[in-house]
């Protein structure tokens, strides 16, 4: 088995998901995780595929070019190691919500201070929304080192505080019932 | 009186719809037993429905007395046939289930809830509940109806619900 991740962008419409994973459906690949969405109109498919022994990259690239060029998608296949793991082993989870007036450099100062405390990052989604006046909204789910959260949160509101947004920042450990 | 094996996904027991216990009899004694047992042999399980071990019928356990989360706390609760007669506002909170490995999702569910049953000793109790003590009510009898958390799961992104797209 050879693991894919293969990533497919271009103007939102119905059939992308249908036309690209039986692609790779027919070709024996497992969708493992995948994650797809829209961005601004634009359709977006991120998936790691496991694939059956002797297919690979240049096999899916030529299942997928004819999909590509009829929907006019931009389309990446890439093989990627077996054994990536997340960095972070273990940590505690937090949700961390971040808004305010939408200035140049908001995410990359508030991810800078998470990285600086080794957080990693398990999920980020961010939009602007209203006009005239734009809002910019990034919601993280993220993995805390053990005994970091108190120090996390402070830096986190010290760099809301010098942008002049909102911070909040949760536990979100699940409750197993 | 035994530790029963826990029903994992994709055992379709856990998604069929239980039935009435009706008059408690030995036999229902017996499950409840069983599932306090099996709830107390798994650390964190602070409740179990009967479908989880296996049995099609209206009946479950819980127990937050040790729970960090809880507020109210109505130490143990055996019940059967239980429904909700009152419920509050919903609540968004993270959960999991050990019929569910490894997956947790965000689930909306009223943050205060009664819910009425029998006990195993035949009589009516009503719990009033709220925090994770109605969380934890609330996934229980969701699995008597055949419900799962993944069943209501709500994602994290629907805090942008109202995306702009172009």
């Amino acid at each position: 088995m050879t693991r894919f991740a293969v990533s497919v962008f271009g103007r939102d419409r119905p059939g992308i998901v249908a036309a690209v994973t039986r692609v790779l459906a027919d070709a024996g690949c497992n969708l493992e995780d995948t994650s797809m969405t829209i961005l601004r109109g634009h359709f977006a498919m991120m998936l790691v595929v496991a694939g059956p022994a002797g297919v690979g990259e240049p096999a899916l690239r030529a299942g997928l070019d004819p999909v590509a060029g009829r929907l006019d998608l931009q389309v990446s296949v890439r093989e990627v190691a077996d054994e990536v793991t997340a960095a972070a082993a273990g940590g505690a989870r937090y949700a961390a919500a971040v808004y305010g007036a939408d200035r140049p450099g908001l995410v990359a100062r508030v991810s800078e201070a998470l990285a600086a405390h080794q957080v990693n990052i398990v999920d980020l989604q961010t939009r602007v929304v209203g006009e005239p006046d734009p809002v910019y909204a990034m919601h993280f789910d993220l993995e805390v080192p053990a005994a970091r959260a108190g120090q996390v949160e402070a830096d986190l509101r010290e760099v809301a505080e010098e942008l002049g947004v909102q911070v909040s920042f949760e536990p979100d450990e699940a409750d197993v019932l | 009186m035994a530790v029963r094996p826990v029903l994992r996904l994709p055992a379709t027991a856990l998604k069929a719809v239980a039935k009435p216990v009706g008059a408690v009899d030995e036999a229902a004694a017996a499950l409840a037993a069983d599932l306090v047992d099996t709830m107390r042999a798994h650390d964190h399980c602070v409740g179990l429905a009967a479908p989880q071990i296996g049995v099609g019928l209206q009946a479950f356990c819980m127990d937050v007395t040790g729970h960090p989360k809880a507020s109210s706390r109505a130490g143990l609760v055996v019940l059967f046939d239980p429904e909700v007669v009152a419920s509050g506002a919903p609540a968004l909170a993270r959960e999991g289930c050990m019929s569910v490995p490894d997956l947790t999702g965000n689930v909306a569910r009223p943050a205060t809830v009664a819910v009425r049953g029998t006990t195993p000793e035949g009589e009516t109790r009503v719990v009033e509940a709220d925090a994770i003590e109605a969380r934890a009510l609330l996934h229980e009898l969701d699995h008597l109806d055949g419900l799962l958390f993944l069943d209501r799961v709500v994602s994290t992104a629907d805090l942008f619900r109202r995306r702009r797209y172009r």
